[in-house]
């Protein structure tokens, strides 16, 4: 993934004819043409972003788990883990967040597309529903992440309304999903794990070690690349136009790397995985999915610290070039 | 190899042997050195890497790049000795080099 000038992002999605009527901004380009859209997403979730937001973050932890608390029950995926990235997404893009319903469900057909619908008709959604916002913010601009956008400059000059769709569209998708997908997997793997839950909630300061291994641990995306020239790389030949497929969960799960790759372990010492990617095009948002995940658990585990899986249910999960966690649903004693 | 001390957080010193040629950033992540990420691998696109060169090492680097500038801004608790460790190049006469790290890169 590093290596941009030998395997181009041009496609990002499959199956790769998708490419043509979904395009987004920056993932599907390559540098130098990359750099000027990257640098606006850089600023956006920068470090000094990401810290500011930690308070909105808590605030809605908390508020999202109380709601459930008492009960009982819950069922994961839809009353906590949609909710908790896509409601502050949507704060910082200043959307209403009752916009999430239908934003989620074009995503959805983006990374794990079910057939329902045409790739132009999710790109039509997407157009529907962003253009006019973005015309009006370009009218005008507030302190949101798509108004800091179209104030940015591409090479001196200003982005294009197409350019604009094509960056807030993939922003949004990137921002609807992924975390929500961490955050049902390291569910299901500490509700069947109460030895590793009885770890965090007996010393909390090991939650940012766990956030890293469960990050490792619980890789989601498998994205393509094509390549640009006849070459051999690493004794394998290529052809010019061969579309590969890079699993990154292979790399964090590797036995060179990690011993006992499987076994989750907090006291494990993390160096490269790729489960964020890398090279020019690694996940922007990363420091945001780590404040999110480390914030959650402080706050579920300091509340709810002993959970199952509901007796007699099996978790869902679906598989696209995101994989996620759809139902996991989740009991504890009130 | 060139020395390379990097005083964490918790004002532990690490004493490296870096390889010359190789970032300072790239030096500390794979001895994986507590309160470093370089989450981007060095392409100038995270400011995971800040570091505080001490002063009297500050003349003898290269000043930092319009770009390096652009995402130092993009960190926390910057100070004037900030740097992107990334952009760091070891070579023998920064031999003996010392980098602290803030107490965290977000």
């Amino acid at each position: 993934m590093p290596d941009h000038d030998l395997f181009s992002s041009r496609n990002i999605l499959l199956p790769v004819e998708r490419n043509e009527a979904i395009r987004v901004l920056p993932t599907s380009l390559d540098p130098p043409e990359h750099r000027p859209f990257r640098n606006l997403i850089n600023h956006g979730l920068s470090p000094k972003v990401v810290r500011g937001l930690e308070p909105s973050i808590r605030e809605l932890t908390v508020s999202l788990i109380e709601a459930f608390r008492a009960r009982g029950h819950c069922e994961f995926a839809s009353e906590f883990a949609e909710l908790l990235p896509i409601s502050l997404f949507l704060k910082m893009v200043n959307l209403p967040v009752e916009d999430r319903i239908r934003l989620k469900a074009l995503s959805e057909q983006v990374n794990r597309p079910d057939g329902s619908m045409t790739p132009e008709a999710v790109n039509q959604g997407f157009y529907d529903y962003l253009m006019p916002v973005l015309l009006e913010r370009r009218a005008n601009p507030g302190g949101d992440l798509f108004s800091q956008f179209l104030a940015g400059s591409i090479d001196g000059r200003p982005m294009t309304d197409g350019e604009a769709f094509e960056l807030c569209m993939q922003v949004l998708i990137a921002g609807l999903d992924t975390v929500v997908s961490v955050l049902g997997f390291l569910m299901m793997f500490l509700a069947r794990n109460p030895d590793h839950r009885r770890q965090l909630v007996d010393d909390p300061a090991m939650i940012p070690p766990a956030v890293e291994e469960f990050l490792r641990r619980f890789p989601l995306v498998a994205i393509p690349r094509t390549v640009i020239r006849d070459m051999e790389f690493q004794g394998v030949t290529f052809k010019e136009g061969d579309l590969i497929l890079v699993p990154t969960m292979l790399h964090g799960l590797d036995d060179r790397s990690y011993q006992c790759p499987l076994d989750v372990d907090f006291s494990r010492r993390i160096g490269i995985h790729s489960t964020f990617g890398a090279g020019v095009h690694r996940c922007p948002g990363s420091l945001l999915a780590r404040a999110e995940l480390r914030i959650f658990l402080e706050e579920w585990l300091s509340r709810i610290p002993d959970f199952d899986i509901a007796p007699g249910r099996t978790p869902k999960v679906l598989y696209g070039i995101v994989g996620t966690v759809v139902d996991l649903p989740l009991v504890w004693q009130a | 190899m060139v020395k390379l001390i990097v005083i964490d957080a918790s004002g532990a010193e690490h004493i490296l042997d870096a390889e010359a040629g190789r970032s300072v950033m790239k030096a500390a992540t794979d001895a994986l050195i507590p309160g470093i990420m370089g989450e981007c691998g060095g392409c100038l696109s995270c400011a995971t890497c800040h570091g505080y060169v001490d002063d009297a090492w500050a003349p003898r680097l290269e000043p930092p790049s319009d770009e390096e500038q652009d995402m130092l801004s993009c960190a926390v608790d910057v100070l004037p000795s900030s740097r992107l460790t990334c952009q760091i190049e070891m070579k023998p006469e920064l031999d003996g080099l010392v980098v602290r790290l803030p107490a965290a890169q977000f």
